[in-house]
Parts: structure tokens; sequence; C-alpha cells
């Protein structure tokens, strides 16, 4: 009983939170909507649970949502919620996707022939993530996990426009770096 | 040892926290006033004081706030304060001790960032928005070395539960062992409370950052939360590093009392001995020298506990 | 009510003073200064006007009327100040202490407060797009412009005043500065006598360099009592750019040694306490990897826009700039003892020479901009503090006697 209560608040609230992010025409106001969403899923997961994973969303969510209010406020025109502006661009466009997406998805979850559950769930299951992750699934999360670890190199390579013979000269002689601002180790 | 405790304690934790804040900010005002000459001690109602100022002071409006998203931030800040120090056993039980009670904490301690962001952007005002958006890049400085060193807790104890990383310093404290997680648990103690050395966020430099512009019961549950954040990371770190419960001669709780207010007085010392630290500086401290220093204590303690099976 | 009565009364026994210094006011605002630290633990600074239940205005004594400055700065600021709220003005030294009680009394005599939120606040203060012409307006404010910044992005600039009511802040001045986020892409000092700039006050002499003014001018000054001035002056500085660095501790010892240095303690008692100060300063590393290589101005460059005092000596940067000023106070400090006659030479004050075609301080603030843009909010405060201009010199070459 009271875990269902918590389901349906927890998801009525995460897609309610979810409808305001298009809603709000302020971006600091549509990017925390968009945070209470993620923070109602991450309860889901927990009730789910999952609670390693579901307290790890809350954790990695808040975190990005903070930063991607930075960002988006950063590159935005007129930015700061001084001026109202819509969240939607390529309304057409946007809702064809969105409807196909949804489409696909919902099919596949209808069609796709999900496993029965065979055996009782472990007690801990944070362990048996772990256990899975670091076993069968070793080689799969490394690849993943240098693969975006070189896209995160990559895009701040792409994206400096300072490269070492900026910093140093072209002999990279210059016993300290010509940076416009200085780091804290006294390189 | 993993029961929780009664119900009760739902209402007490907070209770406890605002006292045990309350008393920290008054040792800090003693502190501070310490080389004034006789009567310090008597400042230490001062923060009461201060708090019943606030209470009646009128709350402020500035042109083309966002007030919903500001006060949220700011009352977000005690609540994440609260939820944080929920997982921290007082005496050997918590109040819950969820299996993942590590990052639990780490994830309400997180939502401090978006606190601070929020509580920086919702008056419309540029010092307020410079303060809010410092505590964001020192989030991004402090919260690595901070999560690698709660990492090496929890693997020194091979569990993420809170309790069982109590359990595992029965004999030795962690501290003795991973002196350098401590260390820089201490550091980011101080820095997701943006207090002391890491209070540029709320800087004198851009009179008051994130708070300049928040007067009244606004301005105290802003800044009474700092000091309830504070006052969890110190005491995080007793269940953490320094054997919980565990000690001699006196009742469990009590050693938690006294190393929970050894804690803060050593994170009330480092701020009157250091100025305040700037991200653009110290950010590059934290990532090549923090965050390479804990990787190799939780190298080690890996090793560690790999050998001792 | 009897909770809310009580509640209020032990409220109104806390004073949280913003203090502003008109240029020329120096001497009332350490008199204010040592006033508020006098009055002990209930009385404190605020950072901002949010964050006061008092305002006190320092004037020169050029302001005797009531005390009132209408459309000028005071005016606007008290309107910022959240209620219950008192204020008050001192025009000279002798009336900071009756002027501190006067607010006490208000405030606890006070009507109280007023149900509702206080008036607007400055918001993003730019009222005026680059060029002073009016931008876009929305809920009466400009809409930021865009332009490149420092690297190589294009984004919005703001135009902000630094100043004049900031924490640790030259009296009276003004930069207007030009930021991308926290960077400041270019900085322009306003005249003392522009808008918003509280007026100048009376035709006294910059207080610092009072000493050897009055020796130029013929009359009898003890060596001592110009050590006095100068090691208090530079403690000041010191106290300032301790504050503006975030080291509450040390910049009030700073303070302390300043007050005990103008109030005349001898020698024996004044050394070993600056000597303390400069050793706990010189030996902080932290605040050394926090200040070094902010606004360095070497000694060709410093001498060519006619910098002269320790900013020249010290021929680097804010850091080099920073340590000059206890080695040089701790120098003053063990002259004040002195009787003899302060000698018939060039007079040098605190921050350079005075018989030169401009006042030092004027030297400092041009060397200002270049130094700013480029730098950081926070440290363009550090750079400002570590230059520490006094605009009480520049009063006598802006608004001219009579």
């Amino acid at each position: 009983m009271f875990g269902d209560v918590v389901f349906w608040v927890l998801s009525a609230v995460a897609v309610a939170a979810g409808v305001m992010v298009f809603r709000f025409d302020s971006m600091a106001r549509a990017t925390y909507a968009l945070l209470l969403s993620l923070l109602c899923v991450g309860g889901l997961v927990v009730r789910l649970g999952l609670d390693y994973l579901g307290v790890v969303i809350v954790l990695m969510m808040t975190v990005e949502m903070a930063l991607m209010a930075v960002f988006m406020v950063m590159y935005m025109m007129n930015p700061a919620g001084l001026m109202p502006m819509s969240m939607l661009h390529n309304t057409k466009g946007a809702a064809v996707v969105c409807g196909g997406l949804f489409v696909l998805l919902a099919a596949g979850i209808v069609l796709a022939p999900w496993p029965h559950r065979r055996g009782r769930p472990g007690d801990d299951a944070t362990r048996a993530l772990g256990e899975s992750l670091m076993g069968p699934h070793m080689l799969t999360m490394m690849t993943l996990g240098l693969a975006l670890f070189a896209t995160i190199v990559a895009t701040v390579v792409l994206a400096t426009r300072r490269g070492r013979y900026d910093r140093f000269g072209d002999a990279l002689r210059a016993p300290r770096a010509d940076d416009p601002a200085r780091g804290g180790v006294g390189r | 040892m993993a029961e929780t405790a009664p119900l009760w304690a739902v209402v007490v934790l907070p209770l406890a926290l605002v006292v045990l804040a309350g008393v920290a900010a008054g040792a800090d005002a003693v502190l501070s006033a310490a080389h004034g000459g006789a009567g310090a001690w008597r400042r230490a109602a001062d923060p009461w004081r201060e708090a019943v100022r606030l209470l009646v002071q009128q709350p402020r409006r500035t042109r083309a706030a966002d007030r919903w998203l500001g006060r949220i931030g700011i009352g977000l800040v005690p609540v994440a304060a609260v939820l944080a120090a929920a997982v921290v056993p007082w005496g050997l039980r918590p109040v819950t001790d969820p299996a993942v009670g590590v990052v639990w904490f780490n994830a309400m301690e997180a939502l401090a960032w978006a606190a601070v962001w929020l509580a920086g952007w919702g008056p419309n005002s540029a010092f307020s928005l410079v303060g809010g958006y410092r505590f964001l890049a020192q989030g991004l400085a402090y919260e690595l070395p901070h999560m690698l060193a709660l990492t090496t807790a929890a693997l020194g104890a091979e569990s993420l539960r809170v309790g069982a990383v109590v359990a595992a310093q029965r004999g030795l404290w962690f501290v003795v062992w991973m002196p350098v997680a401590f260390a820089v648990h201490l550091l980011s103690a101080a820095a997701l409370a943006f207090w002391g050395p890491f209070a540029h966020p709320l800087g004198r430099d851009v009179a008051g950052g994130a708070a300049a512009e928040w007067s009244g019961p606004d301005r105290l549950v802003l800044l009474a939360g700092r000091w309830l954040l504070l006052a969890a990371g110190a005491a995080f770190a007793v269940p953490l590093f320094l054997g919980g419960g565990h000690g001699p001669l006196l009742p469990a709780w009590l050693w938690t009392v006294v190393k929970t207010a050894a804690v803060l007085a050593a994170l009330l010392g480092l701020r009157h001995l250091v100025p305040t630290v700037r991200m653009d500086r110290y950010m590059e401290v934290a990532w090549l020298v923090l965050v390479p220093l804990t990787l190799l204590q939780a190298l080690v303690v890996a090793v560690v506990v790999l050998g001792r099976r | 009510m009897g909770l809310r009565t009580a509640l209020r009364r032990i409220a109104a026994t806390r004073v949280a003073v913003l203090l502003v210094t008109a240029p020329g006011a120096t001497a009332v605002r350490l008199a204010v200064e040592a006033g508020v630290r006098r009055r002990g633990p209930a009385w404190g600074w605020a950072e901002s006007p949010a964050a006061a239940n008092a305002l006190l205005v320092a004037a020169g004594p050029g302001h005797q009327a009531g005390g009132t400055l209408p459309d000028s700065l005071p005016g606007r600021l008290w309107d910022l100040l959240p209620h219950p709220k008192a204020r008050a003005t001192a025009a000279g030294e002798d009336e900071a202490g009756p002027a501190l009680d006067s607010l006490a009394e208000a405030l606890a005599a006070g009507p109280g407060w007023r149900s509702g939120s206080a008036p607007g606040g400055p918001g993003r203060q730019a009222r005026k797009g680059a060029g002073g012409q009016d931008t876009e307006l929305v809920a009466g404010l400009p809409m930021a412009e865009r332009g490149d910044d420092r690297d190589g992005l294009r984004l919005d600039v703001l135009h902000l005043p630094l100043g004049p009511a900031l924490p640790d802040w030259p009296a009276g001045l003004v930069v207007d500065v030009a930021l991308q986020g926290d960077v400041v892409q270019e900085a322009r000092v306003r005249p003392l006598s522009g808008p918003g700039a509280l007026p100048p006050s009376g035709d006294a002499l910059p207080y610092w360099d009072e000493p050897w003014l009055r020796a130029a001018h013929g009359e009898s000054v003890s060596e001592g009592a110009a050590h006095r001035r100068r090691c208090a002056a530079h403690l000041d500085s010191l106290g300032r750019m301790l504050g503006v660095a975030g080291w509450p501790g040390p910049a009030d010892r700073a303070r302390r040694l300043r007050d005990a240095a103008l109030r005349g303690a001898p020698a024996g008692v004044l050394l070993p306490g600056v000597q303390a100060l400069r050793r706990r300063v010189e030996r902080s590393r932290t605040l050394r990897g926090l200040v070094r290589g902010l606004g360095p101005l070497p000694a060709a460059r410093a001498r060519e826009l006619g910098v002269d005092g320790p900013a020249l000596a010290a021929a680097g940067d804010a850091y080099d700039r920073l340590l000059r000023w206890p080695t040089e106070a701790e120098r003053s400090a063990a002259g004040v003892d002195s009787t003899a006659l302060l000698a018939d030479r060039r007079p040098v004050g605190p921050r350079g020479r005075l018989d030169g075609p401009r006042p030092p301080s004027r030297a400092l603030l041009d060397a200002l901009p270049p130094l700013l843009a480029g730098a950081e909010l926070a440290a363009a405060r550090l750079i400002v503090a570590s230059l520490d201009p006094d605009p009480d010199e520049l009063l006598g070459e802006e608004a001219p006697h009579g």
C-alpha cells in the first residue's frame, strides 16, 4: 500500500516536472524542473530495490543539472531569466521525432520477449551489481569507460584555442606558461 | 549493531544537529574574539542572538528576482544537511543505516551545489550570481578528491554501509592507515559547507556573494544551513575514519560527541590559520595534487584489503 | 505578543553597521572603526545593505548640515536596508561616538518592522550600455550586449560599477567594469566628482599625508608623529588587503595595531606586534600561492606611470606590494618615539612623494585599468587593494579649495 503511494506520487511528480521543463520560460527554472524529474526517477529506482543505482542517479543528476544550468546560461542569448524565452524550438520536427521514439519504445516494451524470473534476487543488489560489472561485463564497462574518457580528451583538444606552443613558446623553453590566469601549483 | 535508532530519533536528529552547529558557531565567535581581551567566552551566545536579529528582520526583494527559485535554494541547504546527517551514527546507531549510506551522504551533500547556485541566482544581482558560480567551481574542485576519500573508507570496510565501516574499525581506526583520505575529507567538509577557507562563494570581496542580497529569515536559513552542513560533514568524519563510537571507558554516544567536537575544533583552527582559497588557484592543487594522492591512498588500501583475504 | 516583543528586544541589541566613507573622511572612519570595536560583541560590520541594520555615513567636516545627502549614495543605500533600521552621519572624529550611540538608541526605540518586503534592491546594477546609450530594458533593467572575451568566445557583457559602498574599498572610489562571466574585460576609474560619488568633504589635508604636508608648510612636526602616521597608514592598507584576501584574523590584528599606533603606543609595545604580524603574513604559503602573480607592476612600468612609494619599491606583483607594508610599517614603528623635528626635506608620504605635480594616488589609479583588464573579479579586488590608492589625496586635485 505504502509502496504504491510512493510509486504513484514519484511517477506523477516526475512526469509533471518533465512537462514543466517545456512550460517554464526561464532556463534556470527549466533546468531545475528537469532535475526534480530526475530526482523522482532516482527515487523510483530505489523503490525497485536498486539502492545504489538510485542514489547514484540522485548524486550524478544533481551535479550534472547544476553544471548544465551554467552552460545554458552561458551560451544562450539574453540569459538571467530576465527576458522570458520559450524553451521550444523546431516544434514540428521535435514532435515527429518524439512521437516516433515513443511509439518505438512502447512497441519494444510490448513486443519484446521479456525473460521470466528464475530464482530469487540476492539479498544485496549492490554486491550483485558490482560482481556483474567487474565480472562478465568487465570488458563492456572498460571499453565504455575508455571511450568516454577519449571523448572528453578529444573534446577539450578540439575546443581549446591555445596549445603548448602558445603557452611555452615555439621552442617550448619558456620557464612559465603564458596563461591569462595562473594556476595554483606554480607551473 | 546494524539495528537503527528508534523513531523519535527522526525528530531529535535535526535538533541535535542545530545544537551542534550552534555550539560550533559559538566556539568560532569565542575564538575570533580570543585576542580581544577578557570576556571573550561570552560571545558563545552571539550566533543565537544574531539568529534572533535575522528572524525578526524584514525580508528583502530585489528587482526582477526569481524569488521562488532562490528560496528553494536557500531551503535546500539545511534540508541537505539534515538528510546527510541521517546516516551518521550517533553512538553506534544511525537514524537509518541504508546499505549505501556512504553514497547517500555524498548525494545529499551534492544537493548543496544546486542550493548555493540557486541562492545566488535568485536575487538577480551580479555579486550574488558571481558567488553562486564560485560554488560550482568549488564543487568541481573538491568533489573528486572527496569522492575518492569516501570510497577509500568504504573500500577499507568492504561495505558502503556506514554501520559496517564503523564495525571494521573496532581494532584500528581508519585514520591511522588512511591519513590522506582523512585530511581530504576534512578539507571537503569545509568546502561543502562553503565555510572558512572555502568561504569564497560568500566572499567579502563580492560583498557577501551568494548571501549578499538576502536578509531576514532567508539569510538566517542560508547562514545557519551552512553551519549545519559543516556539522554534518564533521560528524561524518567520525564513523568514517575515527572509529565511530568505539573507545575505552566512555559510552559510545559520548565518544561520538567527543570525536565530533575534536573534528570541529580542527576545522575552526584551520579557518583561523588559512586565508580564503580562490578556486582559480585551488582547482589545480585539487586535481593535480589531491586526486593523485587520494588515488594512491585508495590503491594502498585496496592492496591491503586483498592481502588480508 | 510577549514573545515577539522579547525577540525584538534581543534583536535591537545587535547592530550590524554598513559604513560608507566619504573621500576626505579617513579620520572619521578610523574613529568609527575604533568605536565599533570598543562597543563589544553586539556590534559588527555588514558586508552589504541586506546584511545591515544600521547605516553610518562617515562624512568629513565639510558635511555639517543635518546629515542628509539627498539624491546621493547614502539615500539610495538607506532604501536598500531591511527594517528595522537606523542611520546616522558622523561629520568629524568627535561625532563618531555620539553617532554610534544614536544608532543603538534608534534601533532600541525604533518603530520596528513594517509589514511587507523591503523595496527593490539594485539588482544587476547595470544602468547604461557601453558609451552611455540606453539599451533595451526588461523590468526596468537593460539587457546585456555581447562582445569578444579573453578566451576567444563571444559572451554577454555586463556593465557594473565597483564601489563606492564595498567592504575594504577605497572611500568613494568607483571603477566601472565590463564583466564577462566574472572576468573584467575593461575597467575605467570614475572621477570622484562624477555621478554616484559622494561629494568631497571639506578642505582638510589628506589624513595619511598630514604630518609631511604640515612640515612642508612650515609647522613643526616631530619625526615620531610622522613615523606613527606612516606606520598606521601601511597597517591600514595591509588590513584592507588581508580583508579582501579573506583572512579576517590577521586583518583585524593589523587594524588593532593601526589604532594602537595612532593612539600613541610606544615603540616597545608597537614594534613586537608589528613584527609578529609581519612574520605571520610572510610565513603563510597559502597567501603567497593565492596572491602571487596578480597585477604585475615592474619598476620600469611603475616609474613610467609616476608610481612612487611602496608600490614602486616592491617592483613586482600584488604579493610583493603586500609584503612591503608590514616591512615598512615595522621600520616606522621603530621610530615612533623620536622627538626630533621632521627635517625640512622633500615631503614623502606613505604612498610616495607629495611635492610632485600630481598626488601619488593619482599615479596608482592610472596604473589600475590595464592591470584590471583580463583579471577575474576576485583578482581585480586584490589588485585594487594591493595598490590601495587614497582618494583623500585626489580631493585637492579635483575639487580646488573654495
